[in-house]
């Protein structure tokens, strides 16, 4: 029988069909298995990640704000702390200033008196040494005087007036 | 060649099926190795290579253009099988996707000289059986097995169940077949007119051809993937949504 090499132009062949079919389902487990599948896959840790991302920008904004309220009361705080120790501080330096003013003055009062009283023992020890150097050269006087005969009596009155006169020196 | 020769040729056009390339034998069915079928070999090895070429090494931060590329072609046909034929259908997608690009591909190889697999009523009447089956897979799981014998109490239904597969594969035979058999025609015309105006070497044929090829072959082939496309996923959505 002589093989036709040729099919007609509208024709249905079973091999056709059959192959065809199986070209049909290989293809799609192909598309499903190396195409479709991997691309989803692929989108989907994409979108995982995108996700991941945003949570943890927002995480982060938080903690952000977080840290912000935290860190403006430390500041706050410290700044009212720190208004209060200079607060004190000068304080107790005008105090410590005044002690040390009240101090000097003290003092300074104390040297004064000390000052003046050396002073005043001083002019009473000259004063003795003046009356006794002053006695002794009356005494001398009186001697050159008694040598011009002078009675007892006037000699006591001009010793007693002589000192008398130089008590009123002073 | 003389004028009255050439239209002697042209008495003799005969437009041809898939050739035969090996037959054999297997439980009294002949099987056929066809033309058809060694393209398709050679449509389904590109795409199979082209995929896995689009999908090769990808990661979740793009360094590539294909990998672009395979999630644009992804998400176009996610986009369609959602919107065509609603959530519940999503894992339709790669079917959907198969099926366009063995058809567009298959009409398209075409335009390399050899013979268009949608060319072949076998080819796409596979794949309008396909899609009825389908159909019938939504109406029975919709309405129960009952429901759907009961359906064909009227044998009009049977009709227009039938009709379906039919005017889908005829639908997308009739473009290609008929764009191989005007170009061929075509080439016929055009010799003539060359060899009418005494010229020997058929100089019409550099050219005009090949703009007439980008309707019948580029936009045919496409506007015909397209519409079996869509009428499988709008067939199988109305299934379950019919009575």
């Amino acid at each position: 029988m002589e093989m036709p090499n040729q099919l007609s132009f509208l024709s249905i062949d079973i091999g056709t069909i059959f192959f065809t079919l199986c070209n049909l389902l290989i293809l799609v487990w192909v598309f499903k298995h190396f195409l479709f599948d991997r691309v989803h896959k692929i989108l989907d840790q994409r979108q995982n990640e995108v996700s991941e991302t945003y949570k943890k920008a927002d995480e982060a904004l938080e903690n952000a704000k977080n840290l912000e309220s935290e860190y403006t009361g430390l500041m706050e705080n410290a700044r009212e702390e720190s208004a209060e120790m200079v607060k004190a501080a000068t304080k107790k330096a005008q105090s410590h200033s005044e002690q040390i003013i009240a101090d000097a003055k003290s003092e300074a009062a104390a040297i004064k008196v000390r000052a003046e009283e050396d002073i005043e023992r001083e002019k009473k020890r000259a004063q003795n040494e003046l009356r006794g150097e002053i006695s002794e050269l009356a005494v001398l006087v009186a001697e050159k005087v008694v040598e011009k005969e002078i009675s007892e009596a006037d000699h006591d009155r001009f010793i007693n007036d002589f000192i008398e006169n130089v008590g009123d020196l002073k | 060649m003389k004028v009255s020769d050439f239209f002697q040729g042209v008495r003799e056009i005969e437009v041809g099926g898939p050739k035969i390339a090996f037959s054999f034998e297997i439980f009294g069915f002949r099987i056929n190795l066809t033309e058809t079928i060694i393209i398709s070999w050679l449509v389904m090895a590109g795409l199979i290579a082209l995929v896995l070429f689009l999908t090769h090494n990808m990661t979740v931060k793009p360094t590539r253009k294909r990998q672009v590329i395979a999630e644009f072609l992804v998400e176009i046909v996610d986009n369609q099988v959602l919107s065509a034929m609603g959530k519940e259908y999503k894992w339709f997608a790669p079917y959907i996707g198969a099926l366009f690009a063995s058809s567009i591909f298959g009409s398209l190889i075409g335009l390399t000289g050899l013979r268009p697999v949608t060319a072949d009523f076998s080819t796409v009447l596979t794949w309008a059986l396909m899609t009825f089956v389908l159909i019938e897979r939504a109406k029975i799981k919709a309405d129960g097995i009952g429901g759907y014998l009961k359906s064909f109490i009227n044998p009009l239904n049977i009709i227009s169940e039938v009709s379906t597969p039919v005017s889908m594969a005829f639908r997308h035979f009739g473009n290609i077949g008929g764009g191989t058999i005007i170009t061929s025609l075509l080439y016929f015309a055009l010799t003539g007119l060359s060899l009418a105006i005494g010229l020997q070497f058929p100089i019409f044929n550099i050219g005009i051809p090949a703009v007439l090829s980008l309707y019948f072959d580029l936009f045919t082939g496409f506007m015909q993937a397209f519409i079996f496309m869509m009428l499988t996923m709008a067939n199988i959505a109305n299934a379950k949504s019919e009575d």
